[in-house]
Parts: structure tokens; sequence; C-alpha cells
């Protein structure tokens, strides 16, 4: 339909502009319903009710099992899959390096599934292990390949810690020529690897396990910030019940609340009367420390309203309130 | 200037926010001229703002009458009132034109006083915000230097998070100024970026002890004076506008006196992580091998996101473009990549804000590329397809968010593989390659679409999974650090 559209440019005629919006808006909507089809029929095909009427299918209708099977089968493994995915949230794979000058081909691949707020799973994080002979021994050991962790979490410390590599990880790409060079930089591992249990075993459930850790800390402190901003009517999205979000009166004149960076450690608070506030969450939820300052100096008082009480952060909000009304 | 007149005594201070470059200086107009209307007006209006009229008032008409003649010969007869000024400028806004009649506005009218140096900072930033590849920039990564004793005291380690330094700007640069004070006298000017998750900061390096200093006005718009250092959100990485190679181990000539800026430049890249330093908590920069001109770029290969270790191959991991959410039903060989990553993004974390904003931009160039995939294929077209998308994952394609400028690789093997006589490699002739374009690792999946490359064949540094610049390769493998 560009064709027309193209020959002449000069004279759009408005008919057959329309048309062609027409025919724009017409070709989405096939899009989105293909779309959706496809998203039913795999719904159904992985149900669990067709997968049990699948498996004691009389021999009989073989003409349809010959043609259906393969559909199902692939729908009931890969709904497997993800019961394991959701169940456990830590799931192994194999992947093949495809390097031509990767020493070891195949990589073993570790991917982490975090539940948002929203329900929703967030992407997918992944670490690529790759298992290397370390000097002088005959087992292999396995190290950090590739990965896909945000920066903000140190996962070359918890390698160290975990995944201990004895000699230093620049054996791989590079021999003792390359050493005598970096000699400042190995000179900086070995330390560490002497302290811990250097040439120790090797503990992947354990780096796995912090490492998860750490993630889903994380996304539980966005989330928990999310939910403070949504109850403030900060937040332009909100998945609250209009029922839970603050009056403006009941939000204690709090006028900003917002991370401070992507990491989700500190949150700056404002005020409407120009006090400023700064609290740090901790892993496991709670407001670690406090300070607000205002023209009088500290507010004491707001303070120990934050840390106070368990400290949870998900009732910041309440406990403000509750001070206020008690001062007022 | 009238400020010389008075007494000058050297200072450690840094030089004042307030101090004004006369309008006529050439290089001024020259670099205010970078900017494009929209931006000169957003600016003159920024300046005029209620936070900020007091830092820089306009010319206005002054309150004894006493020269009214002069003042009606000029182009732009002084305002009476900032309210009027403000009015001129959105009355500018308001109507097309070219921005020279802005320009001349700023500059022969309203500030024919003077540009204040942080007036010219904020021009520069803004300028750097419309173009975010004006610079060359070098990713350099903070390591925390840990002690000796730490390390064998053998505490249990609960905290795993990265080691970046917090700290308050104005610490920082009160620290900064600390370092290099005693040397370089300099201008700091902090500011964050709009467009970017990153924080600016623009230095301004002078030798003088003065706080007015006599040199001519000119040296206050000369770039190579300039160092900006941007530091990105929640990751162990700075970024700066030195070029490497001043930063190199080369022995400090102590003799000779610092005056030219790239000694000035060094000086200042070397009190950079001591001035991020607290006690117990030393800093250091090393080098990651990355350059590049577009700070895109840069977040994207040493930033806070997912994309930092996983390119080129991996790549597919770092969008998430080949399995789903646990919740999809469809199994996911049936799903397209491109829908995969879509898909991804629906859950608000923040990353994924960063990427739908990436994504906005370079939808138009993937629909273009989609259209030309569509396209009938011969088997082995096909199977070239599959080799160069399991060697360059997403990475390379036209969604590519992080195209390299420039590439340069130094091959320590011999040109011929003569691999019967064992002699030791590095003792043959490095053969240096360099590789620049506008995006040098699309062109090389460019290339082994057309055939030219071996895609199964071909190192990985070809396919940019290593996230690099800059490297020493021998054997198809990266060497960390030259011999």
């Amino acid at each position: 339909m560009a064709q027309p559209a193209r020959d002449a440019p000069a004279s759009p005629d408005p008919l057959e502009k329309e048309l062609d919006e027409d025919i724009q808006s017409i070709r989405a909507e096939i899009r989105t319903l293909q779309r959706r089809k496809r998203f039913l029929a795999s719904s159904l095909l992985s149900s669990d009710s067709v997968q049990k009427l699948t498996r004691k299918l009389p021999p009989a209708l073989t003409s349809i099992h010959d043609e259906v099977s393969p559909l199902i089968h692939a729908a009931g493994k890969h709904s497997e899959l993800n019961h394991y995915r959701i169940g456990f949230g830590t799931t192994a794979f194999p992947f093949k390096d495809p390097s031509p000058a990767a020493p070891t081909e195949s990589l073993l691949g570790v991917r982490i599934d975090i539940c948002a707020r929203n329900g929703r799973f967030a992407k997918p994080y992944y670490v690529l292990l790759k298992s290397e002979h370390a000097r002088g021994e005959v087992k292999k050991r396995l190290c950090v390949h590739r990965h896909t962790i945000p920066a903000f979490i140190a996962l070359s410390k918890l390698e160290s810690v975990y995944l201990p590599f004895p000699v230093s990880r620049k054996v791989q790409g590079e021999d003792d020529h390359g050493e005598e060079s970096d000699g400042e930089a190995i000179e900086a591992l070995k330390p560490v690897q002497k302290g811990r249990n250097a040439g120790g075993k090797q503990d992947l459930r354990g780096f796995v396990r912090e490492l998860r850790r750490e993630l889903v800390a994380w996304h539980l402190r966005t989330d928990a910030i999310e939910l403070l901003r949504e109850k403030l009517g900060l937040s332009e999205e909100s998945q609250l019940d209009p029922a839970e979000r603050l009056s403006p009166e009941a939000r204690g004149g709090i006028v900003s609340l917002a991370l401070t960076a992507l990491e989700a450690r500190y949150v700056r608070m404002e005020w409407e009367d120009g006090r400023v506030g700064r609290f740090k969450l901790s892993n496991t939820g709670i407001v670690e420390r406090a300070v607000v300052i205002g023209d009088g100096g500290r507010d004491k008082q707001t303070e120990n309203a934050m840390t106070g009480a368990g400290g949870r952060v998900e009732s910041l909000l309440d406990r403000l309130q509750r001070r206020d009304s008690r001062t007022a | 200037m009238a400020r010389s007149k008075s007494i000058r005594a050297p200072t450690t201070a840094s030089l004042p926010n307030n101090l004004r470059i006369p309008s006529t200086t050439p290089s001024l107009t020259k670099t205010l001229g970078k900017l494009s209307r929209q931006a000169l007006l957003d600016l003159a209006l920024l300046w005029l703002d209620d936070r900020n009229i007091t830092s820089f008032p306009p010319y206005l008409q002054p309150e004894a009458e006493n020269g009214i003649d002069d003042e009606e010969t000029l182009p732009y007869p002084a305002a009476e009132t900032v309210e009027e000024v403000r009015q001129a400028y959105e009355d500018l806004q308001d109507r097309k034109g070219g921005k020279r009649e802005v320009l001349e506005r700023i500059l022969e009218g309203d500030w024919r006083h003077g540009i204040t140096l942080r007036q010219l900072a904020m021009a520069d930033l803004r300028y750097m915000d419309d173009h975010p590849a004006s610079l060359r920039w070098t990713a350099l990564e903070l390591s925390l230097i840990e002690s000796r004793q730490k390390q064998s005291a053998n505490s249990p380690v609960a905290d795993w998070s990265s080691s970046i330094p917090r700290t308050q700007a104005a610490t920082f640069v009160k620290a900064l100024q600390q370092e290099i004070s005693p040397l370089v006298k300099g201008h700091y000017h902090i500011s964050r970026s709009s467009t970017l998750p990153l924080t600016f900061l623009r230095i301004f390096i002078i030798d003088t002890p003065y706080q007015s200093p006599r040199q001519t006005p000119e040296i206050f718009a000369d770039s190579s004076r300039l160092i900006y250092v941007a530091f990105p959100d929640s990751c162990p990485f700075i970024y700066t506008s030195i070029s490497a190679s001043t930063g190199s181990k080369a022995a400090p000539s102590i003799s000779s006196i610092a005056t030219d800026p790239r000694s000035l430049q060094r000086l200042v890249r070397e009190a950079l992580p001591k001035a991020l330093s607290r006690p117990q908590e030393r800093y250091t920069l090393k080098a990651t091998a990355l350059a590049a001109k577009s700070l895109p770029t840069l977040l994207a290969l040493r930033g806070p996101g997912r994309t930092t270790a996983a390119n080129g191959a991996f790549s597919i991991f770092a969008d998430a473009a080949i399995e789903g959410s646990p919740l999809d039903p469809r199994p996911a060989s049936t799903v397209s990549a491109e829908e995969h990553m879509r898909g991804g993004q629906k859950p608000r974390s923040p990353e994924d804000k960063e990427n739908a904003k990436r994504e906005g931009e370079t939808s138009t160039a993937s629909k273009r590329q989609s259209s030309i995939g569509d396209s009938e294929l011969s088997p082995t077209s096909k199977k070239r397809r599959l080799a160069i998308h399991s060697r360059f994952g997403t990475a390379g394609g036209s969604q590519n968010p992080a195209p390299l400028d420039r590439l340069d690789i130094r091959l320590l093997d011999a040109p011929a593989p003569t691999r019967d006589d064992d002699s030791p490699a590095g003792t043959g002739y490095p053969v240096s390659l360099t590789f620049t374009g506008s995006d040098v690792i699309g062109g090389i999946r460019k290339l082994a679409e057309l055939g030219v490359i071996d895609p199964e064949r071909m190192p990985s540094w070809m396919t940019g999974e290593e996230a690099i610049s800059l490297a020493v390769v021998r054997d198809g493998k990266r060497v960390k650090r030259p011999a």
C-alpha cells in the first residue's frame, strides 16, 4: 500500500490517506490478535488438564497423537522448565562458547529469576562460568566468565570468597610472559587468595545463594521505595489501590522521596518546610540510619521516628504520621 | 578588567564563579556559537531564573541616568527590570529566527559586562548534553587499595556491594581542590546530565596563583585547559576526557615546572582518586582499555547495567533475548528475540527504564534491518547468518546502542601461522590494526554478513565480546598488558 503513496507524494489524496491509515491500524490489530492467539494456544497446550489428557490418550487415536503430540510435548517441557524457574528461582543450563580461541567450549550458565512487586519477573540475570585448570592441580575449577549482574554488586569479591582460584586468574589468556609485566596486579591479588582458603574448596551453591540474595535485596529495596512513592502520590504509574494512597494532608508535608542512585541504598526526602533528609536502607529492608536537617539544625525527633520501632521501611510513613499527630 | 588594579595575592582558593570574561572575547563568541538557538534561549532563561538571577544579573539600565545618549546608539538598549529581559527572551522563543540574534543579544545586550565562568561552564555542559559524542572519553575503574592487615583478619564478609565511593559533591570538589590547588588553579562546576544517568564535573585549569589572572581572556575558552569527568550512577567506573596516555606511568619530571595544559591535566588525574578516598578507604584508578566518543557506549560497556560484562556472543543474555519470563507459556524457540527483549521491559526495574529510552532511539533503525532480513535466503547464507548470530548475539546489529568509533589491536602472533617451530610468541613482528568508523563492531558484522569474514573462525575481539577499544592479542586471546 505504500506504492501509490510514494508515486504521488505532492498531492496526498485525503481519501487515500485515510484508507492507508485504516489499513495500517487493521494490520496492527491483526498482528496483536495473532500474538494473542499464539499465546492462548500455548497456554492451552501447556495447561495441566491437556497434559494429563494426552498422557492417557487411547492408542486408537494415533492420528491425533502424531499430529499434536510434538507440540504438546514441547509445551509440557517448557511449562515444566518454567515451574522450576518459578519454584527455585535459580536454574543452571549448558552454554557453548562460540569463540574459537576459547580453551573450553562448554560453559555452565546460571540463570536467576526474580519476581518483582508487580507480579512480573524481571529480566533474568545470568552468570556464565567456565572451568579451568588451576596451575598444578588435576581437577578443574570454576571461574566467572561473563555475567549480567549490575556493577554495584561486587561479583569479584563474591568470587574470591566462594570460588577461590589458586594462582591468579590471569593464567588464561596470558602465560608467564604477561605475568612479569603485571607483577603489581598479582601482588595485590595474592593476599586475597591466601587470606581466604587459597586453593580451598569451591562452593558454587554458596556463591549463587549470596548472589541471589543480593539481587533480591536490591529488587526489594527498589520495590519498597516505589511503594512509598505511590503511597505519597509521587509516582506517575500506580499499581496501588487508590484507597491505600495517602491524602495530601496525611503526607506530613513530604514533597519528594527518591532514590539517590540505581543501587537503591540511599533515599533522599524533602519536606515542604525545607527540611531535607536522607536514609540508608539495609538489605533486610530496615532503615539503618537517617539524617534530617532543617533550618534549625538536625531534626532528631523525626530521625528517631524513622529508625525507631523496628525501622521497617514499608511502615516508615505511618511512623512519621504518628509522630506528626503526637507533636501537633 | 577593573579587578587587576586591586591587590593581587596568591591564594589556594579556586577561581570564583563570578569571574567575568569580557563579552568581546572572540573565543567566547565561538564557544557560545556552537550551541543551537534553542539551547541559547534555554540557557538565557535559566540564567534569568529566580534561583540564578543573583549569580548572573543581566545588565540593567543604571538608575542614575547620566549617559543616555550613549545608550541610545547601542543596538540593545538596556532593560530596566529583570522581568523585561525575561520577556525579551520569551519573545525570541516564540518566533523563528537564527541563533545569531540570540547570541548577539546575550553578548552585546544583556550580559555586555561579561559572562561569568559559571555561565560558560553551564553553556559547555549544555553543549555536551546536546552532543554526547563531542569528546573522546576514557573509562577508568575505581578500585579500592586494601590494606594487608585487613586481609589477614579473616572476618566473615557480609557486604557484597561494590566499593563505590560515596561522597557529597561539595565535599568532593573541596577535597579535589585541596589536592591540586598548590599546583593548579581551577574552576569547578558540577552538574547532573539531563539525558544520561551521569554527573559531570567540569574543571577549568590555569597555572596562576592569583584570583584574578592576568592572562588574556582568550584562555578561558581554551578547550585544552578543560577537563571533564563524568561519574556514572552506582558503578565503580569514572569517565574522563583526559586521554589515557597522559595517565601513563612515565616518570614525572619534577624539575620542569608544570605549566602546559597536559601536565596540568596529569596533575588533576592523579588528584581524582585521592579526592575520592577517605581514611581507611583509599582508591586508585585503573585503566580499562576502553575509550570511545559516545557516552552511551561507555555507559553500556562500563556502566551500572547488565551489558557491562556480557557483550558480543553473550549480549543475548544481557538483552535477555533467548528466553522469556518464567510466566510466559510460549516455548522459547517460537518467540522472536525482539519480542523477548520487549517483553522483558514490562517489569519496571530501574535499568529497564534506561533500556526503554534507548530502544526508542534505535527502533527506527531496527525496522530497517528487519525488512532486509525478511528476504529469501539460500541455505549457505542461512547457515552464515546463524553463525553470525551466535558470534555477535544482538551486538553490532543496527540495534546496537554501544557503537565503538575506534578499535586498536596489536597482534603479537607471527602473521603466517607457523606452528611447527615452537618459538616463544611475541618475538615475531607485531602487527597493529586500527579500525575507525561510526560503528566498528557493526561494520565487522556487516563484513561477516557479506561473507568477507568467516564468522566461525573470527577471534572474539572482533565481535565486541571483550568490550574494549584497545587490546594486545596473542593466539586470538587478549593479553592484559603489553610486555
